[in-house]
């Protein structure tokens, strides 16, 4: 079969499977905005905040008489609703707030893993914010990526301990999760702000997920940046491969519109695998009824349309649609199709998946099973962070391991090897098989390595320790590894 | 001499009842004058102690210590200007003391803030029903300056139909929401919390008085 055959089939199937990989057409009912009470408030709000009132006078918003009072009006049964010049408004404009016209963004938002990402963390977070940081942190560093769960005083004001906030998974006082303005800057909501890699790089940067700097050091982000005023950024369309050829920049892959492939605001719906966490396994989305959605592990087998199943808040939920893993890859290659021929892209996630499984394989699984078997075996205490052998752990996959997947699934070579998987090993290597002797004891130590390390073809170099070595200069004048 | 007498009923008596009863009311608009002036005092009002709650927030508000030196005294805010309605004020008042001395236990601090929010709501109509008079006695539109560059217009050019009140609430005391979005369970919430208090203490509290 060839290649636009191939491609029609799959859309085919796709939209026989009722999936939101092809959202429905924006579309929006003018009677939703125009309020008049609206109308007055710039009058006092060009002097008393002048910056933010000039950013919504040059915004779409203002040219179709979108005002200030159509996105910030409240109930006054709102939890956080304030009464301010005699209406009713609340400070936090929720993407429930935001649905009233954006019905379809929301829609694809609601239960993606960009809105989960305070569940995210649920675990991990009192260890972390508890122990190694403090409440100061979890406020001003973990919340304002993840989002916090945005708290109202009985006086009315927003707490400060959670409040401001635009983290992506925010839990806003109407109980509707995120947060547009993560992206999408306030006041001015520009298209062409949202469409740049900055918007994702406030979060998508760090250790743990360094992804402008993958991005930056990809050719993708070469040539973003060489030919940034051919990508056609402020066009009302933006389909990759139509509107824009220069270079995909984040949204481009992770939601945007490429050939026949409609946008979305499900950020993570594209993403076969799960690359933040210890190990990376496949993942299929389940799309409930209501509109919510989970991620579900391969290893778990898929659910049927019409079977029931818990959803993430506990509930019981029937299934409206699967994306199996495949699904999903395949939705992200038609945007690379778009400049890249069909053998080209199926090599390059080949090279990526290859990178995932060898991290899982070689470090990640085995780390998992020898820190298992140091806390079952009460060689370490149950209490998170309060051994160095943890440390080691938890940046081998949270931030080395993290890293070289992202440098693979994005072409930055440095990340894969260097910044990624050279830590990855070096720590492994150096640091968290000492600290196993360390912490069980010579001869203990050296059997759970043996069984859990050394047993594997991968790390049988180990096993050979008079090899030559000209490389750190030891045995020069003889081949490597004999 | 002409013949021009006084009339019939001014008598010695009367006269001495017209001089004594001038006295007399001087005398009585001097005691009105100096009582409200003196019922106005911090110091009068916090000599029931459930009004140390009110004060405690105000002595750290602007108007408490401001860089000017000027400090506006309890009555300055909460009595009308002149003699008149100033005993008016003290006089509707009182049933404040009667509360004070009959009613809940207004000396015990988680009571105190169980009660503000009703306290702020009348206040706040107190004011609005005077047009913020009180403010005015000291404040002059035109001249607010503030610290930003436009403070001036907005209070000239945007405050037609207002005064002070609809926009300054929460100024001096304890912050409190609107009356229209006020919500009883999330404020007695945060008055448990903030006192270590059993979930429904506060209702509990309410409901027995």
């Amino acid at each position: 079969m060839n290649q636009p055959a191939n491609r029609l089939l799959l859309l085919v199937l796709l939209s026989l499977l009722n999936l939101p990989i092809y959202a429905a057409k924006v579309t929006l009912n003018p009677d939703q905005w125009g309020d008049p009470a609206g109308k007055e408030c710039i009058s006092c709000h060009k002097k008393s905040s002048a910056g933010l009132t000039a950013q919504w006078q040059n915004s779409k918003h203002a040219e179709a008489g979108v005002n200030c009072l159509d996105c910030h009006k409240a109930d006054v049964d709102d939890a956080d609703a304030i009464k301010h010049e005699g209406v009713v408004i609340a400070t936090i404009v929720s993407p429930l707030d935001c649905s009233r016209c954006h019905t379809t963004e929301y829609e694809q938002q609601r239960g993606s893993v960009h809105s989960e990402a305070v569940d995210l963390i649920k675990e991990r977070l009192p260890a972390l914010a508890g122990h190694v940081g403090g409440n100061a942190i979890v406020a001003a560093g973990c919340d304002q990526c993840h989002g916090s769960s945005v708290r109202v005083l009985g006086d009315g004001t927003l707490d400060p301990a959670t409040w401001p906030n635009s983290g992506i998974g925010r839990i806003n006082p109407d109980g509707s999760k995120g947060s547009c303005s993560s992206c999408h800057g306030r006041h001015k909501f520009s298209k062409a702000q949202a469409r740049e890699p900055s918007a994702c790089v406030r979060c998508h940067s760090g250790p743990d997920s360094p992804d402008k700097a993958v991005y930056e050091a990809s050719k993708h982000g070469m040539l973003y940046d060489a030919q940034r005023d051919e990508m056609a950024l402020t066009n009302d369309s933006w389909v990759a491969g139509k509107d824009y050829t220069a270079a995909p920049t984040c949204v481009s892959c992770h939601m945007g519109a490429a050939g026949k492939l409609k946008s979305t605001h499900d950020v993570g719906m594209r993403n076969m695998w799960s690359l933040n966490s210890p190990i990376s396994e496949k993942q299929s989305l389940v799309v409930f009824e209501s509109g919510e959605k989970i991620e579900l592990p391969e290893s778990i087998p898929a659910p049927r349309r019409g079977s029931e199943l818990t959803k993430a808040d506990g509930s019981m939920g029937k299934v409206k649609a699967v994306a199996t893993p495949a699904r999903r890859r395949q939705a992200m290659s038609m945007v690379c199709l778009e400049c890249h021929s069909k053998p080209f892209t199926k090599s390059f996630m080949t090279q990526f998946d290859d990178v995932v499984m060898l991290y899982n394989e070689k470090f990640g699984r085995p780390a998992e099973k020898i820190m298992q078997t140091l806390y079952s075996e009460g060689l370490l205490t149950p209490t998170p962070f309060d051994e160095a052998i943890e440390y080691t752990y938890w940046e081998l996959w949270h931030d080395e391991g993290a890293r070289a997947r992202h440098g693979a699934s994005m072409g930055s070579p440095n990340h894969t090897w260097w910044e990624g998987m050279y830590l990855v090993g070096r720590n492994f290597y150096a640091h968290f098989l000492p600290q196993v002797l360390a912490v069980a004891g010579k001869e203990r130590g050296e059997a759970i390595i043996q069984s859990h390390v050394r047993s594997l073809d991968q790390h049988d170099w180990l096993n050979h320790p008079r090899r030559a070595n000209p490389i750190l200069g030891y045995g020069k004048g003889r081949p490597a590894d004999e | 001499m002409s013949n021009w007498k006084l009339p019939f009923f001014i008598t010695r008596h009367f006269l001495y009842a017209l001089v004594l009863g001038g006295i007399a009311g001087i005398g009585f608009m001097i005691f009105l004058i100096e009582f409200d002036h003196l019922t106005s005092t911090e110091a009068f009002c916090t000599s029931c102690h459930s009004m140390e709650f009110a004060a405690e927030t105000y002595r750290k508000s602007s108007h408490y210590n401001p860089i000017s030196g000027v400090r506006a005294s309890c009555g300055d805010c909460h009595v009308s200007e002149g003699v008149f309605s100033a005993t008016w004020d003290h006089f509707m008042g009182s049933k404040d003391l009667f509360s004070q001395l009959f009613g809940p236990d207004y000396d015990d601090p988680v009571i105190n803030a169980l009660h503000l929010p009703d306290a702020a709501f009348s206040a706040r109509k107190w004011f609005e029903d005077r047009g913020s008079a009180t403010c005015l006695r000291c404040h002059v539109l035109t001249a607010i300056q503030g610290n930003r560059p436009e403070t001036n217009a907005i209070h000239v050019e945007e405050t037609k139909g207002k005064s002070c009140i609809n926009c300054h609430i929460n100024l001096v005391h304890r912050k409190v929401p609107d009356q229209e979005t006020f919500k009883r369970a999330q404020w007695n919430q945060m008055i448990e919390t903030e006192f270590g208090l059993e979930p429904g203490t506060a209702d509990r509290i309410l409901s027995e008085e």
